[in-house]
C-alpha cells in the first residue's frame, strides 16, 4: 500500500484568486458546528444546570480561573472570550479530526486530482498561523493599553543602558520567535500524529492504530491547552506593571 | 552501494530525528522524575503539579516535532 502524505492542504475549488483548501473547509465547519451548539445550548440555558450545561459551564469556570489567575482580575476578564474561543476551536478541531472519513473520502478537485474531502484544520500551517498572529497581535495590543505608546516602545529597548540598542532586534526577534513557535508547534503535532497513524495503519492495520487515535486524543487536549496557556502567559507578561 | 544526493538528504532526515529527539527525552523525563518526586512529598498536590507537568512535557515534546517536520521536509520534500 502506498502512502500519500501531503504536506500542504489540498485546493478543492478556487474562489477568484484565493484557492479554497480542505483544511479551511473543516476549520469553517468546525466554526459553524460551535456557532450552532452556542446558540442552540444559549436558548436552552437553565438556572439548574442539566448533564451538558454542567460539563460546558465547568469548562467555562476552568478557563475563567485560569485567566484571572494568571493575568489579573482586569485584563484576565477581557481576554476570556477569545483565549476560550481558542481553546475550544483548536480541541474541536483536533478531536474532529479523529472522525472516521478524514483524509479518506475523496473527490475530484477543480485541477483534476483526486484529493481529501476534510483534512484535520490544525494540519495546515496556514490554520495556526492565522490564530498565532491572532493571539501575538491581542498582545501588542494589550500591551499598548496597558502601558501607553511611549511604553509599549520602552519596553523593546528595556533595560535602558548603552546595551539598548543591541537589545531592540534581540527583543524583536524574540516577538516574532512567539509566532513562530505558537503554530508550528500546534501544526507539528497534529500533523506529526496525522502521519503517525497513517504509518502505523500501513504497517499494523488491526487494533494497534485504535491506540494511536487514543493517544491523538491526549495530543489534541494538550496541544489545545498549550496554545491557551502560552496566549494566557504572553498577555499576562505584556501587561504587568514593572516595579 | 553508491552514495547518492537523494541518500544522503535520507541520512540527514534521519540524523535529524536521532539528534533532535536525544534533548527533549531527556528534558520530559527530568520533569516527570521531578514531578514524581514533588508528588511523594506533598500528595496532596497531585491534580496540580500533574497538569503542570503535561504543560511542561508537552512544551518540551514540541522540540522533537520540529526535529520531525524538518525530517519530513527533508525526506518528502527535499529528497523527493
Amino acid at each position: 500500500m502506498e502512502i500519500e502524505i501531503s504536506l500542504a492542504a489540498e485546493p478543492l475549488f478556487q474562489i477568484g484568486p484565493v484557492a479554497f483548501t480542505n483544511a479551511m473547509l473543516t476549520s469553517v465547519l468546525v466554526g459553524l458546528a460551535l456557532v450552532i451548539g452556542s446558540l442552540v445550548l444559549y436558548r436552552r440555558w437553565s438556572l439548574v444546570p442539566g448533564r451538558f450545561q454542567g460539563v460546558v459551564e465547568m469548562g467555562i469556570g476552568f478557563i475563567y480561573n485560569l485567566c484571572v489567575g494568571t493575568a489579573g482580575e482586569k485584563v484576565g476578564r477581557r481576554i476570556v472570550p477569545l483565549v476560550g474561543t481558542f481553546f475550544v476551536f483548536i480541541l474541536m478541531a483536533n478531536w474532529g479530526g479523529l472522525l472516521p472519513g478524514y483524509g479518506v473520502l475523496t473527490i475530484r478537485n477543480f485541477e483534476g486530482h483526486q484529493v481529501p474531502l476534510f483534512r484535520p484544520a490544525n494540519s495546515d500551517l496556514n490554520t495556526t498561523v492565522a490564530m498565532a498572529l491572532i493571539s501575538i497581535a491581542t498582545v501588542q495590543v494589550l500591551s499598548i493599553s496597558a502601558r501607553g505608546v511611549l511604553g509599549y516602545i520602552k519596553e523593546f529597548f528595556e533595560p535602558i543602558s548603552f546595551m539598548s540598542v543591541i537589545l531592540f532586534p534581540v527583543h524583536l526577534i524574540g516577538e516574532i520567535s512567539h509566532i513562530i513557535s505558537l503554530s508550528v508547534r500546534l501544526f507539528g503535532n497534529i500533523f506529526a500524529g496525522e502521519t503517525l497513524t497513517i504509518v502505523m495503519y500501513v504497517l499494523i492495520p488491526l487494533l494497534v492504530p485504535t491506540m494511536f487515535l487514543g493517544l491523538e486524543m491526549l495530543f489534541g487536549f494538550i496541544q489545545a491547552m498549550i496554545f491557551t496557556v502560552l496566549s494566557i502567559g504572553y498577555i499576562a507578561l505584556a501587561t504587568a506593571k514593572h516595579d | 552501494m553508491q552514495i547518492t544526493d537523494v541518500g544522503l538528504i535520507k541520512l540527514a532526515a534521519g540524523l535529524t530525528m536521532a539528534l533532535g529527539s536525544f534533548g527533549p527525552a531527556i528534558g520530559i523525563g527530568m520533569a516527570v522524575s521531578k514531578a514524581m518526586e514533588a508528588i511523594g512529598r506533598n500528595p496532596e498536590a497531585e491534580g496540580a503539579i500533574r497538569t503542570t507537568m503535561i504543560l511542561g512535557a508537552g512544551l518540551a515534546e514540541a522540540v522533537a516535532i520540529y526535529a520531525l517536520l524538518i525530517a519530513i521536509i527533508l525526506a518528502l520534500v527535499v529528497g523527493g
